[in-house]
């Protein structure tokens, strides 16, 4: 009986902290939702929290900034972090002799910058007063502050975009580096054999090669990115925000029967995640993304 | 005397399954191994005998049955108490420790102080010839040497029984050949109990006191390598030794004819009449034209032709049967592939079995 | 592509100079700036008063202390939970391994600001707002996932004939664990710490909302200057910020490879580390 039961009881520690931790607060968040608040009497279950998201106006335009923000950034980042895996493997085949290790630990500097860092440094660059601003005046491009385009702090969210296009990028060419130099060398020479040239060789088995990975990374940003909080909460405006942060206004707004508002935000967000990861799970395991190239 | 006695061990798979023949991963196996002895589990992969090993070492649980040595009962012991040693194949020296360090683990484990442990560790290097390389670490030594320090590592604890799960096969045939002399010297130097597997015929026929052949999770005969070889109880242990020569037939009146024809001859030994197969093993065929008493004359061409160490084997088509003989080189001289040649079988020593 | 291979890599080399390196430029002229207007792409005067500010204040030293503090124990009792946790599904066949693994990477699909605003009045009811157990709590749930991980690939590729081996020689479960698992999974266990550390050193809102102002980590520190401060103060702020995240990982990196050479070192220094 003791052998049998071993291997859940050394699984308890780890899956009871995160179910009481995690879970716990998801369903506490759930049950608020629907207007249960014990320590202030209120203790029947309704709905008028969803019933009034639904139909108000700011969280459908949270919505669509929210999706808008994610798309813009995993698209962006998606293309960026393709080229810095490209740009990467050149390095890697002109410079044999000296290590390649340097680059690598380099380009992965924007990684382990946290976010709020990265948002200011966005800030610094991109406001109309900023660093790549002054650099355009300084080239004769621009004549004043106006001139520049306003990209931080905009309705828009570009602020948001390009924060997360710089941070994640390296996310996406460290997803597809291992792909790209695993397809060189005698995958190259196979197709050569074939008579494959360079410009067929990317079409025919260097895309679909990496497409699985890049779909996959790309999609992970987009799940980050839709559901993060810090850095729109820096770059973004009052209104609209993207979800998180509606959330947190309706939280911290003061009025109580906001709060069962902010939670049912929460939720319809953590019922987005859920759906998206499921659908990333699935794709992932049919298109075998990590097997055949080893 | 600490005999190793495993009584009706066996081991199902972990499926629940009706209890059927095809559940048993390992038959029940009875074996009383003496102290001191070499013995050698032998088998084809999936066999069993690797199962059996861990069995013994307590690394499985049997679903059946007992281990004793001497007057021990050491079943529901673990692995750790049991005080044998095992050697694997790879010779899973902990990397991160020392040469020294490694050999000595085993004493450690029994909380043997430092000064006492290292000496022992450092005698036991000398005794397989790395004396010099106590302090290096595993990764600067090669295949051979680490698994000479595997060895010293399993018996600088002196164990009761050292279980040994193929530690050559990874190893070049000429090393090999070294590693076995070095075991066989030690083995007898310490009288330590060896139960050894292998599938390779030839070193466990070179190492054992006794052999225990093992097909299909059972075990089929056990006896020295003599005695396999010359006296296999069943056809699947003769060819798994290697004699190819099976003839069918049946036996009457003293007489035997095998099945198509090749052979007819009176048969020395005393035995009842019915079906047999008989056995004839290489060295009881000989290339020669004229007829001798008591052996029977073959004929057939050659087909293969093979080269060993100072002889020929060669393999004759008979028409019916591909018979394996040994000539000498001179003998090999005089015939080539394709060429027609004549053997005499002596039916002295030829087996008959009845499976 | 064959053809000008030392163009390309030139070429390659300068972008990604462009795009990892030029970002940090205002970021450290800012700091050192006095007064930096528009158009000017250099800073006019040059200062380090925001320097002095930001190193001098007690604040600071308190917010980097508590901020590494913190991580150091969400990481340690990360790898308590993860170890055990990694064995179980390593070693023996569990029913329902699916639903553990969905269980402990569930934080990195819903992100945990769902669910720390939603414990946030259990949290307050239990007196665990404004307070560093509180924010270690909150942070367990976002870096365990990534320590199972990386505990769990390591462990994988430890074949279960080296504890076998382990065994024969006589040691028992504890032993064992030091002497032949430990040493073989620390890189894993580094590279989980490593990303737990970085993890709880960003987080700022669930810091925020369990914390409420009381517990000052640099983030939470960092905040007000950036949303609207002094830039040369924010900037330094976001310097020592990074700086201190990317120490962390060096140094953990560092410790590794320093462990890995005290074990090749000759034996006789009495001493020595314990593997």
């Amino acid at each position: 009986m003791w052998r049998k039961s071993k291997p859940y009881l050394l699984l308890l520690p780890a899956a009871a902290t995160i179910i009481l931790l995690f879970f716990g607060g998801i369903f506490d968040g759930l049950l608020k939702s629907f207007g249960y608040f014990p320590a202030i009497g209120e203790t029947e279950l309704n709905l008028a929290a969803y019933d009034r998201l639904l139909h108000s106006a700011s969280f459908w335009e949270s919505m669509e900034l929210t999706l808008r923000v994610a798309a813009l950034s995993s698209l962006l980042s998606a293309v960026i972090g393709a080229l810095i895996a490209v740009a990467l493997f050149f390095l890697n085949e002109s410079t044999k002799t000296t290590s390649p290790k340097a680059w690598h630990r380099l380009f992965q500097l924007p990684l382990t910058i946290p976010h709020l860092v990265a948002g200011y440094i966005v800030v610094l660059l991109f406001t109309q007063s900023g660093f790549v601003s002054r650099i355009l005046a300084a080239f004769g491009w621009i004549d004043g502050i106006t001139d520049f385009p306003v990209l931080v702090n905009d309705p828009f969210g570009w602020g948001i975009v390009l924060t997360y296009a710089w941070k994640e990028a390296p996310f996406v060419a460290l997803m597809l580096y291992p792909v790209l130099s695993r397809i060189h060398g005698s995958w190259r020479e196979v197709s050569r054999v074939f008579g494959a040239g360079d410009w067929q060789f990317i079409r025919e088995i260097v895309v679909p090669a990496i497409m699985p990975a890049w779909a996959i990374a790309t999609f992970i940003v987009f799940v980050f990115t839709f559901s993060a909080f810090e850095v729109p909460y820096l770059l973004g405006v009052t209104y609209p925000s993207v979800l998180p942060v509606y959330s947190y206004q309706l939280y911290t707004s003061g009025t109580l029967s906001d709060r069962p508002e902010a939670l049912a935000v929460n939720m319809i967000l953590a019922a987005i995640t859920i759906l998206l990861g499921l659908v990333a799970y699935y794709f992932s395991k049919r298109w075998n993304v990590l097997k055949g190239w080893g | 005397m600490s005999d190793l006695r495993i009584i009706d061990i066996e081991k199902r798979y972990q499926a629940v399954q009706p209890k059927n023949d095809a559940s048993f991963m390992l038959r029940p196996v009875r074996l009383s191994i003496r102290e001191g002895e070499f013995f050698s589990l032998l088998g084809p992969s999936g066999c069993g005998k690797t199962t059996l090993l861990k069995l013994v070492a307590g690394l499985l649980k049997a679903d059946g049955g007992e281990i004793w040595v001497g007057d021990k009962n050491l079943t529901n012991v673990p692995p750790e108490s049991r005080q044998f040693a095992m050697v694997f194949q790879q010779s899973l020296l902990f990397p991160h420790k020392t040469i020294e360090d490694n050999v000595a683990f085993g004493l450690k484990m029994q909380k043997v102080g430092k000064k006492q442990r290292l000496k022992a560790a450092h005698d036991m290097l000398e005794h397989v010839g790395l004396n010099e390389f106590g302090s290096r670490f595993p990764d600067e030594l090669s295949g051979g040497q680490q698994q000479r320090v595997a060895l010293a590592r399993a018996l600088v604890a002196n164990p009761r029984v050292l279980l040994m799960d193929e530690p050559f096969s990874a190893l070049d045939p000429g090393l090999r050949e070294e590693m076995r002399e070095l075991l066989s010297r030690i083995q007898k130097d310490f009288r330590v109990t060896v139960l050894f597997v292998t599938h390779d015929r030839d070193e466990a026929f070179a190492l054992s006191d006794r052999i225990a052949v093992m097909s299909e999770g059972q075990l089929r005969q056990v006896g020295s390598a003599r005695e396999l070889y010359e006296r296999p109880e069943t056809t699947a242990v003769a060819s798994f030794l290697g004699l190819r020569n099976i003839l069918s037939g049946a036996l009457k009146n003293g007489r035997f004819v095998s099945s198509d024809g090749m052979i007819e001859a009176d048969v020395a030994k005393q035995l009842a009449d019915g079906d047999y197969f008989m056995v004839i093993r290489p060295e009881a065929i000989k290339a020669a034209e004229d007829d001798q008493l008591g052996h029977v004359p073959v004929k057939g061409i050659v087909e293969e032709m093979k080269y060993g160490r100072g002889m020929y084997s060669l393999k004759v088509n008979t028409g019916n049967q591909l018979l394996e003989c040994v000539v000498t080189t001179p003998q090999a001289e005089e015939t080539a592939v394709g060429e027609p040649i004549s053997l005499l079988v002596d039916m002295q020593k030829v087996w008959f079995l009845k499976e | 592509m064959k053809k000008h291979p030392q163009l390309l890599s030139l070429f390659a080399f300068i972008a990604l100079i462009i795009f990892v390196v030029v970002p940090f430029v205002p970021l450290i002229l800012s700091s050192v700036s006095f007064s930096w207007r528009w158009p000017d792409v250099l800073p006019e005067s040059w200062s380090f008063r925001a320097w002095e500010y930001v190193l001098n204040d007690g604040r600071t030293w308190q917010a980097v202390g508590i901020s590494l503090w913190i991580a150091l124990i969400v990481t340690a009792v990360n790898i308590l939970l993860a170890l055990p946790a990694a064995n179980a599904l390593v070693r023996y066949s569990v029913r329902g391994r699916w639903l553990f693994e969905a269980i402990i990477f569930a934080p990195i699909i819903i992100p945990p600001f769902i669910s720390v605003m939603g414990i946030h009045l259990t949290f307050l009811r239990l007196g665990l707002t404004e307070t560093v157990l509180g924010v270690v709590l909150a942070h367990i749930a976002p870096t365990l996932p990534y320590m199972f991980r990386a505990v769990m690939i390591s462990y994988q590729t430890l074949s279960a004939d080296w504890e076998d081996q382990a065994r024969m020689l006589g040691a028992r479960a504890l032993p064992r664990f030091f002497h032949v698992v430990l040493p073989h999974l620390l890189p894993g266990i580094l590279a989980g710490a490593s990303l737990s550390v970085l993890i709880s050193l960003s987080q700022y809102l669930i810091t925020f909302i369990i914390g409420a102002g009381q517990v000052v980590t640099l983030p939470i520190l960092l905040f007000p200057f950036v949303s609207g401060g002094d830039p040369g103060i924010a900037s330094a702020y976001s310097l020592l910020y990074a700086a201190i995240a990317i120490a962390a990982l060096v140094g953990m990196d560092a410790a590794l490879k320093r462990y890995y050479q005290l074990n090749k070192a000759p034996q006789d220094s009495g001493k020595g580390v314990k593997p």
